[in-house]
């Protein structure tokens, strides 16, 4: 279980755009860990109707990225949600919409300004959206994105950009 | 048209169980080989544009993919083997010289496997590179015959050293100071991606080496890289001018490359876009050719002119090499070179790789690198002129013990070329020509060049040079070496195994079985 | 932040125990989302709801979803009990507002009662319009209007939770098969929706030549005609009631304007809303159709703020003052009062009107200014039509800014919209794709694209 804290320090997922090979893993391995077995093969050939991907992936041409729920400090979504279905944890940060109270009025999907809310229409009308795999360390797209163009990390992390590559040498005198 | 007479050289099994359709190999293969067909939710390959690199295989996430080499291609031939069989086929319809990429794959002796490192026992201890000094770190560049020091003692002390003054008087001339015998051999941006420029640029700045930037230019983005750059000025000297030279930290004069010796290079006019054609200094959608000899060498003379313009332009401050291939008359030609001024030699061996060669100069041309190091160092101390120059091997380093059989044979450092790209990725599928890498590395397609994060390159890169270095402490210090100036052309701490006497006497080793 | 009221309620020993710090009318949408970002500056400052209404709280847009079952009176709450307790809010039901003194600041409730405060938000919403119709067999005025309509039986307005929980009640107790509706607008569409899910047949009267005809354009309201007439609904356009016919107390049928005598033993009427002000006497607030607010969401008045349905605030599109009813602008004025009342200073940022509704099973989204006739100067209008999928899709665009956006049955990632409307961002470079079917963040300005793409997420 992740530890608990509040937005400023809560791991989010950054975009690498220049990085996504669209191979759609990311897509691929949400819609496993969203479905009732978990299991890759067993997932996709039985239980697909019912999944949707939390990222979406999107390309034109050799550009792409994913892009999943930006989990808003301000979220524009749970201020429009209208059976309170839609709420910001306060002490973890993640944005979920409560499957049983929502009633699929898209209200989120009509504010939420990188569309990244779906309609999922398997059963009862509900919001999908990314939860940020909670229960896991690492969300799963970030973990199986072959190329790091997403990563996951708090904003301090980011700023202080994570890359290896510094330019001059150590051994300088 | 005829019916094409090659036969698939891969045949792709796909687990019909296993597969989701989701696509990925789709995507992913810039071959096109695998499609999906809606109507019936089913993919299908075609085995015949298959170019053997995996990357399909590799990404699916179900494992449903293996891609198999078919052995059985034709009817078996000692003599005639399926490659000549394709090799005529394919020659029937082009007409051409057929090109390949990366290092021969022929069965030509590989020596490194045929010699065999020595350890300490008893008579010698052995030495815990963890727990003592251990020192790897290597100078490239001419080095004093003798050195003269200045030394001021107070005569009215006792105690004689603590109040001694000691100064180096010799000036010694540049060096390269590099924290493991390895660097990155020259691969140019433009047979790789700048991604990969990047990776191999970061990696040897973080780690303390030197990485090439073969015979491309310099891309801008590459300048914070400078002073672990060695820049080269081939025939083409596309990219070459002052700031050039003096954005690295040496200069290399390629004049061959162990995978093409005697030929020159050539990038397609198509290819010639946007940042290459800056970096290269010559129009976009220009063929950029680099003719087989440089124009203005025909001699040693001419050689050694070129070697001091360089060394005049850049102040003398920075070391000044050339790369040859490693041919027949390697050894006086390596000496003439040391002899021109050089202050490093780079030999480039059979087996080093490439963008693109004809094949059948890679397979044909030129000799290994072991034989090379060998008969070059010998014959430079024979004359006395070693110190001149350091000898950096290249052409097929596949492992730390490589490298340390390379420096006992008599190199001072290695370039590794293939080993760096196989750690970014690299399946040696050997169509780098094609600029169709599906590993976005020998490529400059844009959609496939996102395949290699230069993040993910670095830490690969510094890993792979940590890894190895740590295994050559552990080597050298098995074999009771504290440190790697010990082992150069220490040839008796190598014996060769299942190599006739001539082969032994070349290389300068003893059979296995030999003792002093 | 640290609020000012918390140095002054150090020393409360001092003053009027009785006066409340914060004093909140309205316990929905906005009194709610104020009193939560009160308690978010403010740990210890009494803060007090007011509402007239005898429900703990019930999210107002989901009324409809009760009446089609979708939702029972348990799940009708967006805030539950604990909410209250953990914010510490002192909630009043069945106490309603009469007046106010803004100067003196204190206010009297319907029983008599009378509250001092430091603070007030008004959030006392919208209440239903109700036109005067001339009524036959009524014992009294003749007319039906807002004061007397409820007298009569199987006539109701649709605004709140007892207006449904007293339609639904009579539905089942009358066996009601079919129900007319006064009204093609939003509240009455939804109502429709709710009842043919019921298997409840339905007339909708709307004195428009088209239903939706606030929020729609001529083919998306095409789309829902021809859905809602395959149903076997009636849609009476250009039309009205001219007078209800009523028999010992309850509704029997009506008259519409063209004449036709319709019989009805339920009639809706849902023609609009306007906000509740009747307690605020004239003079003391400025107001025109609401409570005029700044960006603030201050009144004229000291110490007294507004929000939600009942204001008249700023309108991004026009750049002037609107009332825009609707529950994510009501919250988010809420979140603005609250803060400032507790001394912090959050700006509002204007606002402009979206509307999410689905019916039929045919999802729509509506947002901005979407009627303007295309011929009309500086204005630009991108259309995609598919007949055949009823598939609808339209951008208003002026000086280069989407000012409206209409979207039918693909309504996928219709925030991208929202947003550029919000951020007024300049679209001109990529106009010849904002009206595509797959629209997304990948088509937008280079700018804009990277923001979003690299950025952390909407920031306080
Ligand atoms: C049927 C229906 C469907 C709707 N559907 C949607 C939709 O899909 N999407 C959308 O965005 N919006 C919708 N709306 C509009 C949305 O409900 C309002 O925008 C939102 O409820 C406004 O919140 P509010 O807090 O301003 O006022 P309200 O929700 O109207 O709440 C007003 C509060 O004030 C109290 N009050 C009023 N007068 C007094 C008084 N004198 N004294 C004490 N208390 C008083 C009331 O009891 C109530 O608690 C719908 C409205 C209706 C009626
Ligand atoms: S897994 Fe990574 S590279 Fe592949 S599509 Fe998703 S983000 Fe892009
Ligand atoms: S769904 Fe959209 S609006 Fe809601 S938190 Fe996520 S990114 Fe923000
Ligand atoms: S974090 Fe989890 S839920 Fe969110 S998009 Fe990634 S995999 Fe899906
Ligand atoms: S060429 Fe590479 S990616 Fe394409 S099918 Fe063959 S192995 Fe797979």
């Amino acid at each position: 279980m992740r530890e608990r804290h509040g937005d400023c320090k809560m791991k989010k997922i950054y975009i690498q755009e220049e990085y996504c090979i669209g191979c759609r893993l990311c897509e691929i391995y949400c819609q496993v860990k969203h479905s009732k077995s978990k299991k890759i093969i067993k997932a996709f050939k039985e239980e697909m109707i019912d999944i949707l991907p939390r990222v979406l992936v999107e390309e034109i041409g050799y550009n792409s990225f994913a892009i999943q729920c930006r989990h808003c400090s301000d979220a524009p979504c749970v201020e429009a949600c209208i059976s309170g279905a839609m709420q910001k944890n306060k002490n973890t940060g993640v944005v979920t919409c409560d499957e049983d109270k929502c009633v699929g009025c898209w209200s989120c999907i009509m504010v939420c300004p990188y569309g990244v809310i779906r309609r999922n229409l398997s059963g009862k009308k509900i919001a999908s959206k990314c939860d940020l795999c909670i229960d896991e360390e690492i969300p799963v797209c970030v973990q199986n994105c072959p190329n790091e163009a997403l990563k996951f990390m708090d904003k301090d992390a980011k700023e202080k950009n994570p890359v290896g590559t510094k330019t001059g040498r150590k051994n300088e005198k | 048209m005829a019916l094409e007479l090659k036969q698939s050289e891969f045949e792709i099994e796909r687990d019909k169980n296993k597969c989701i359709s989701c696509e990925v190999c789709v995507r992913q293969c810039s071959n096109d080989v695998h499609e999906y067909d809606s109507d019936q939710d089913t993919l299908y390959s075609d085995n015949s544009k298959c170019v053997g690199c995996r990357r399909c295989e590799t990404l699916c996430p179900t494992g449903a993919l293996k891609i198999r080499n078919r052995e059985d291609q034709f009817k078996t031939n000692y003599n005639w083997t399926s490659s000549h069989l394709s090799n005529i086929y394919r020659q029937a319809d082009s007409g051409g010289v057929l090109l390949t990429g990366m290092g021969s794959d022929r069965a030509h002796t590989v020596y490194w496997d045929h010699i065999l490192f020595n350890a300490a026992q008893v008579t010698n201890p052995s030495i815990d590179p963890l727990r003592e000094p251990m020192e790897i770190r290597t100078f490239i560049g001419r080095k004093p015959e003798r050195l003269d020091f200045e030394i001021n003692r107070n005569k009215d002390s006792k105690e004689s050293l603590k109040d001694t003054n000691i100064k180096l008087k010799t000036k010694v001339p540049p060096q390269l100071d590099l924290s493991t015998p390895i660097m990155f051999s020259a691969m140019s941006y433009g047979s790789v991606s700048l991604n990969v420029c990047k990776s191999l640029a970061a990696a040897a700045s973080e780690f303390g080496t030197y990485y090439n930037t073969g015979e491309g230019g310099l891309h801008k983005d590459l300048y914070g890289y400078a002073k672990n750059t060695i820049v080269q000025v081939a025939s083409g000297r596309y990219g070459v001018d002052v700031d050039y030279l003096n954005k690295g930290a040496a200069v290399e004069i390629k004049i061959g490359q162990g995978a093409k010796p005697g030929i020159g290079g050539h990038l397609p006019g198509e290819k010639v876009t946007g940042d290459i054609s800056n970096t290269r200094m010559i129009p976009e959608g220009t063929d950029a050719i680099s003719p087989a000899p440089h124009h203005d060498i025909y001699s040693i003379e001419d050689l050694a002119q070129l070697i001091y313009a360089l060394k005049e332009a850049t102040n003398w401050l920075k070391p000044v090499g050339v790369k040859v291939s490693a041919v027949h008359n390697i050894a006086p030609i390596a000496s003439g070179i040391v002899r021109a001024g050089a202050d490093f030699v780079t030999i480039d061996g059979l087996r080093g790789g490439t963008g693109a060669a004809p094949q059948i100069i890679r397979d044909n041309v030129g000799i290994p690198i072991e034989l090379a190091i060998a008969s070059v160092d010998e014959r430079l101390r024979e004359e006395g002129i070693r110190y001149r120059s350091s000898i950096i091997a290249a052409g097929s380093i596949r492992s730390s013990a490589d490298v340390i059989k390379a420096i006992a044979l008599g190199a001072d450092a290695v370039y590794i070329g293939t080993a760096a790209l196989v750690a970014i990725g690299c399946h040696l599928c050997q169509k780098c020509y094609t600029g169709k890498c599906n590993w976005g590395i020998a490529t400059q397609d844009p959609y496939l060049t996102k395949r290699l994060n230069p993040e993910i390159g670095t830490r690969k890169l510094l890993n792979l040079l940590r890894g190895w270095s740590l295994e050559i402490k552990e080597m050298l210090g098995g074999a009771g070496i504290n440190a790697i100036e010990s082992l150069k052309s220490n040839r008796e701490h190598l014996r060769g195994i299942n190599l006739n006497d001539r082969e032994l006497a070349v290389l300068g080793i003893k059979h296995a079985g030999e003792a002093w | 932040m640290k609020s000012k009221n918390d140095n002054r309620k150090n020393n409360k020993m001092f003053k009027d125990n009785e006066t409340i710090d914060y004093l909140i009318i309205g316990n929905s949408a906005a009194g709610l989302a104020a009193a939560e970002s009160i308690r978010e500056l403010d740990k210890s400052g009494e803060i007090m709801i007011l509402t007239g209404e005898n429900y703990l709280n019930y999210s107002k847009p989901m009324i409809t979803y009760f009446l089609s079952g979708t939702v029972n009176l348990d799940m009708i709450h967006f805030k539950d009990d604990k909410f209250y307790k953990d914010n510490r809010l002192d909630v009043r039901l069945n106490t309603r507002v009469k007046s106010i003194d803004t100067d003196k600041m204190f206010l009297i409730t319907d029983d008599g009662n009378r509250y001092e405060f430091r603070k007030l938000l008004i959030a006392s919403g919208g209440r239903p319009i109700v036109p005067k119709i001339k009524a036959i067999g009524t014992k009294s005025s003749g007319f039906i209007d807002g004061t007397n309509y409820d007298k009569t039986e199987g006539i109701f307005t649709l605004t709140n939770l007892e207006d449904a929980v007293r339609v639904k009640n009579y539905i089942e107790k009358n066996g009601i098969k079919n129900i007319s509706i006064l009204g093609g607008g939003l509240i009455g569409l939804k109502a429709a929706e709710a009842f043919l899910e019921k298997g409840i047949d339905v007339n909708i009267i709307e004195l428009a030549d088209r239903i939706l005809a606030a929020t729609f354009d001529r083919e998306a309201s095409g789309i829902i005609e021809k859905k809602l007439k395959s149903t076997g609904s009636n849609i009476y356009m250009n039309n009205t009631i001219e007078e209800i016919h009523i028999g010992s107390g309850k509704i029997t049928g009506y008259k519409l304007k063209d004449g036709e005598k319709m019989e009805c033993r339920l009639l809706v009427i849902a023609v609009g809303v306007n906000p509740d002000t009747g307690f605020i006497s004239s003079g003391s607030l400025d107001m025109a159709r609401g409570i005029i607010v700044d960006d603030h969401m201050r009144t004229s008045a000291k110490n007294i703020y507004a929000a939600g349905d009942v204001v008249e605030g700023p309108d991004m599109i026009s750049g002037g003052k609107r009332n825009i009813a609707i529950w994510p602008l009501a919250v988010r004025q809420g979140t603005a009062a609250g803060l400032n009342m507790a001394g912090g200073n959050k700006k509002y940022g204007g606002g402009f009107f979206m509307n999410s509704v689905e019916l039929l099973g045919i999802p729509s989204i509506s947002m901005g200014i979407t009627n303007v006739a295309e011929e009309k100067e500086g204005f630009e209008v991108l259309k995609y039509l598919n007949t055949n999928q009823d598939m609808y899709r339209k951008v208003i665009i002026k000086n280069n800014r989407i000012i409206g956006v209409i979207l039918v049955n693909n309504i996928e990632r219709a925030g991208i919209y929202s947003g550029l409307i919000r951020n007024e961002i300049d679209i001109s470079s990529v106009k010849e794709n904002i009206s595509r079917e797959d629209f997304g963040i990948i088509h937008l300005p280079a700018d804009y694209k990277k923001h979003l793409v690299v950025g952390e997420g909407i920031e306080v």
